[in-house]
């Protein structure tokens, strides 16, 4: 349902992606890993308008993206979490379905109750998310893209900022997600996550695909040098 | 000596009341009006080059530039006494109301921009993904972050605008230190009575200061981190 084809973007004179073809089934859970500055949160940064496309095509069901609109069937966790700080939990999760997908008050919050139980944040309704710790509040910021209803959910390194002990309940809830269906690209450096639950992993390095296909084919076989230097260091 | 003295507290005594009451009727009210409306005027300002809307960008960055680049009693002079050449007659207090409008609106729209873009670039990201419009991150997002930034140097631009207000007096507005001039030209004792103005001047801002803080902790209970 995602078919990104030949892309390249480049900052300037600094080319990030090269090439980068891939295609992510409905229902599919694909976790892109590789080192720091391999291009894998601008590739997916790409595919919701955060940044534009220097050449190539992203299609979404078929249809072409427009590279600057923003697509509310695509949803996005950032590592940073990026909740609204003005607003309480419950309001963080409630207000874009209002706004965009004109639900009512009503409707908004009685979707965002549902959704806070399942991350189960459901006592931290009224809370600010300056009182909440990190795990917690990437919860919420799930919540909160799942209220938009999107078709696909982008997480750039969910996990990346947070204390150790945080990062396993925040996996549990994205578990839970792909259990339920939902297509998942998500940039991680979890290997365990990636090995339990994902049905894809593409390995980059230097804005290009490297090597890409089941957990267990990239952890146990990996085929080429540069996959095999990577899981060494990071398996270790 | 203590002939000289009793007279000098009786000058005090007696100038007071007049003194408050031009601060009262002119300082106070100046200052508030100008501040608003110039407010007002920053926030478009600051909206537009935040946002950057090409046609309106260069004008009020080419407005910014002026006010800021020359000084205020300049641009008074030129409002008041200098307009009425090519016809345009404004009687004093519309004319300082007018210069200490386009003050703020230039100074503060420096503020509230500056505020604007110190909220995180990944409230916007955020805001994006979700599939909200510029518009509505601004409005709903953005801007109730930045005011809670942009408190502490606006009150400090309204307090200034309080003391900036006795400039009004060179353009002829009876406001509280044209209000010690007069009664100093009456009486020669200029240290006593421009240092009670300097008094009258010290109260209301600090009373402004404390309301300022009072203000500050109200807004920044729920600030990131």
């Amino acid at each position: 349902m995602i078919k990104i084809e030949n892309l390249y973007k480049s900052f300037g004179s600094l080319e990030v992606l090269k090439n980068i073809s891939l295609t992510v089934r409905q229902g599919e859970v694909v976790c892109i890993i590789g080192p720091s500055g391999s291009g894998k949160s601008t590739l997916l940064r790409c595919l919701n308008g955060l940044e534009d496309i220097t050449r190539g095509r992203i299609f979404i069901d078929g249809k072409p993206i427009d590279v600057r609109k923003n697509n509310p069937d695509v949803g996005m966790v950032f590592q940073r979490f990026n909740l609204f700080p003005h607003m309480t939990v419950l309001e963080n999760v409630a207000f874009a379905p209002v706004k965009v997908r004109k639900l009512s008050n009503k409707e908004a919050v009685e979707q965002a109750l549902a959704l806070l139980e399942k991350v189960g944040l459901l006592d931290k309704k009224d809370e600010y998310p300056s009182n909440l710790s990190g795990g917690q509040q990437q919860r919420v910021a799930i919540a909160r893209a799942l209220a938009m209803k999107p078709r696909i959910i982008l997480f750039d390194e969910p996990t990346s900022a947070l204390d150790p002990e945080l990062v396993s309940e925040v996996l549990e809830v994205m578990k839970t997600l792909a259990a339920e269906g939902m297509t998942m690209l998500v940039v991680t450096h979890e290997m365990g996550f990636a090995r339990e639950v994902a049905n894809r992993v593409v390995f980059m390095d230097k804005g290009e695909i490297i090597e890409e296909g089941t957990p267990h084919n990239i952890f146990e076989k990996p085929v080429q040098e540069r996959t095999k230097a990577f899981l060494e260091k990071i398996l270790k | 000596m203590t002939d000289r003295m009793a007279r000098i507290v009786e000058i005090l005594i007696d100038s007071f009341v007049p003194m408050l009451k031009a601060g009262l009727t002119f300082t106070v009210p100046l200052a508030i009006i100008s501040f608003l409306l110039g407010l007002v005027l920053a926030f478009i300002v600051a909206t537009i080059r935040v946002l950057n809307i090409k046609c309106l960008n260069p004008i009020v960055r080419f407005y910014v530039w002026i006010i800021r680049g020359t000084p205020l009693l300049v641009q008074l002079f030129i409002i008041f006494y200098g307009l009425p050449s090519i016809g345009i007659t404004l009687d004093a207090l519309t004319a300082a109301m007018i210069g200490f409008t386009l003050n703020v609106g230039a100074y503060s729209s420096e503020t509230i921009r500056a505020a604007m873009m110190s909220v995180s670039k990944g409230q916007w990201e955020a805001a994006h993904a979700l599939g909200l419009t510029k518009n509505q991150t601004l409005i709903y997002i953005i801007i109730p972050q930045a005011v809670k930034v942009a408190i502490p140097p606006l009150a400090n631009s309204f307090i200034s605008l309080v003391k900036d207000t006795s400039l009004a007096a060179v353009v002829t507005v009876r406001e509280l230190f044209q209000t010690a001039q007069i009664i100093t030209a009456r009486t020669y004792e200029p240290l006593w009575l421009y240092m009670e103005a300097a008094l009258i001047y010290l109260m209301f801002c600090t009373i402004l200061t404390l309301v300022q803080s009072k203000m500050e902790m109200k807004f920044t209970k729920n600030l990131a981190h």
